[in-house]
């Protein structure tokens, strides 16, 4: 059995673990959405222009793709690890030909299938029910596998410090909720102080939402916040594209490792 | 030899896992791990495989332990829980899919006794098909050493003896097994030989008869007199040497005493519920070598434990 075929037998397993879970599967599509239509339907823009919400419809698509990137591998991936501890699979995994990373990485595959259908119905949502404008470009692809690879890895490391499904979700929510209102996704850099702009540049998210915006988001003459224009890489989509491949791959890398066997 | 494991050591902090713990293994050997809740049995697995660092000379088909060719060894670790939302038939599909050259998972099912529930979902088994189901997922490589932590804890007396045959049977056609277990007459059932482990350290070895001639006592006549002092007293004036072992007065005897014992018994008026003939068993020699009996308490000095060989004597003697 190649490499592939063992990747190929994880995957299958893992997908039917996650299918045929259906409150999780329920709540991975509903969360998005339900999201979309408080953010983006119900909330009103401040008529003065500033404020939250305050950018187009377009700007905020690649914050509501965020959502999914950055809260579903790291609550999933932790609880799979916390599952496995618990269950002691990963102790009879040591002694199968299945490595650490190959693991990981089927468990990345099933997180892509999953975010990417996702991601579908967040287009559609979005399209429905706001004003927004989504420029189609096939940079998205490599932008979603890549952040949720990223968002995998550390869901591994969540998995490995937390000593509990319960601990997994705690931590996941830690993690998460400061990444997402910081990272140029629904907070443009103009409503946080100057001292801390620099630092959005320390979360990967920042290079996903910023990245994936410059690809596809237009925005409208004269509209409100410049897309990427402070930052490491500034906002051209390409090279935010190689910050998060060189991110994710750090990340998986070091979720693989930290993957527990035993104690 | 399979297994040849020299002077292991484990250290948790202050807490000493494993400490010089040496045996082998050999081809084809049934080889059990006794000893009570952390003693180091599961410690000692994890060492064999490299899943935790211990010191020692570790060899496992001639190699150390993280170097093991994974295709030739099985590995049911305790409290092991698979994934819950996979058929039997997808669960051991699954771990098949891990292999080079994996066994058909349909022959799988049919050696653990699960070919009619291949399509049910390994949360509807019931707890001995889970426990089958689990030991057919160490089977899918066919492997040369099959390693079973406490693998029947949990599981009713049929499914325990279901499992003993599938074992038994495993080690017949040639497969290595070390097998942990908390449960005496199981490991007498079917170990060629024993290790006790006790406090980490590897206290007795050898064959379940040698360890019971070495350590298990005398036979005894068990009974359950409704005054354990006046039975004492009568037995001890005939020239035996009873024992109060708390419930019950324990005598040692053989065979040929057991109609005297009665007989005295009845001389002095003496009423009881039961009286058994007992040969000593794993369960003694466990409980002379840890001071304990083999499930945990403290040892009562005959306390007749679940499914050890006695001989009942019908109460003829009751007044």
């Amino acid at each position: 059995m190649s490499r592939l075929g063992r990747i190929g037998a994880e995957t299958r397993a893992a997908w039917f673990a996650f299918v045929r879970r259906r409150t999780a599967v329920f709540f991975t599509f509903f969360f998005p959405v339900i999201l979309i239509l408080i953010f983006g339907a119900l909330i009103r823009t401040d008529p003065a222009g500033g404020g939250l919400f305050a950018e187009p419809p377009g700007y905020y698509v690649a914050g509501y793709l965020a959502v999914v990137v950055l809260f579903t591998p790291l609550s999933r991936i932790g609880s799979e690890v916390a599952r496995h501890r618990e269950g002691n699979r990963f102790e009879k995994l040591a002694t199968t030909p299945l490595s650490r990373g190959e693991w990981l990485l089927a468990q990345t595959v099933v997180n892509v299938a999953v975010i990417g259908l996702a991601s579908l119905v967040i287009l559609g949502m979005v399209l429905a029910v706001t004003d927004a404008t989504f420029a189609a470009s096939p940079l998205v692809v490599p932008y979603l596998a890549l952040a949720v690879a990223l968002f995998c890895g550390f869901g591994a490391l969540l998995g490995r410090v937390a000593d509990s499904q319960d601990g997994v979700i705690a931590a996941s929510n830690g993690v998460a909720i400061p990444l997402l209102f910081l990272s140029e996704t629904f907070v443009t850099p103009a409503l946080l102080p100057p001292w801390f702009v620099p630092f959005m540049d320390l979360s990967p998210l920042t290079y996903f939402a910023r990245g994936l915006r410059a690809a596809t988001y237009r925005p409208p003459d004269g509209a409100g916040a410049r897309v990427g224009e402070a930052g490491l890489v500034g906002a051209d989509p390409y090279l935010n594209l190689a910050v998060l491949a060189v991110l994710a791959a750090g990340f998986f890398a070091v979720g693989a490792y930290a993957l527990p066997r035993t104690d | 030899m399979v297994i040849d494991a020299s002077d292991v050591r484990r250290r948790y902090g202050e807490t000493v896992a494993l400490d010089g713990v040496s045996f082998a293994v050999d081809a084809g050997e049934i080889f059990s791990l006794i000893g009570p809740n952390g003693a180091g049995k599961t410690t000692l697995i994890r060492a064999l495989f490299g899943t935790t660092d211990a010191e020692g000379d570790i060899s496992v088909f001639g190699r150390p332990p993280t170097e093991v060719d994974r295709g030739r060894v099985g590995l049911l670790p305790q409290e092991f829980t698979p994934a819950d939302r996979l058929t039997a038939r997808e669960l051991i599909a699954y771990y098949a899919g891990l292999y080079d050259d994996a066994r058909d998972p349909d022959a799988v099912l049919a050696d653990v006794g699960l070919a009619d529930s291949a399509g049910t979902f390994y949360e509807n088994l019931s707890g001995g098909q889970k426990r089958r189901a689990c030991v057919g997922s160490t089977l899918v490589n066919d492997p040369e050493l099959l390693v079973l932590d406490e693998p029947t804890t949990g599981i009713d007396p049929t499914g325990r003896r279901e499992l003993w045959r599938l074992i038994e049977g495993l080690a017949d056609g040639g497969t290595t097994v070390l097998l942990t277990t908390h449960y005496m007459d199981e490991a007498e059932e079917l170990a060629d030989r024993v290790g006790l482990l006790a406090d980490g350290e590897l206290v007795a070895l050898g064959s379940p008869a040698e360890l019971v001639e070495r350590h298990g006592g005398d036979s005894r006549v068990v009974i359950e007199a409704d005054d354990d002092r006046a039975a004492e007293d009568a037995l001890r004036a005939a020239g035996y040497a009873p024992i109060d072992a708390g419930r019950h007065v324990s005598v040692p005897a053989d065979a040929t005493e057991i109609s005297a014992i009665v007989e005295r018994l009845a001389e002095a008026g003496i009423d009881y519920e039961g009286l058994a003939w007992r040969q000593p068993s794993l369960d003694d020699a466990y409980a002379a070598l840890t001071g304990t009996d083999a499930h945990g308490g403290l040892d009562d000095g005959g306390e007749t434990p679940p499914e050890t060989t006695t001989t009942d004597v019908a109460p003829e003697g009751r007044a």
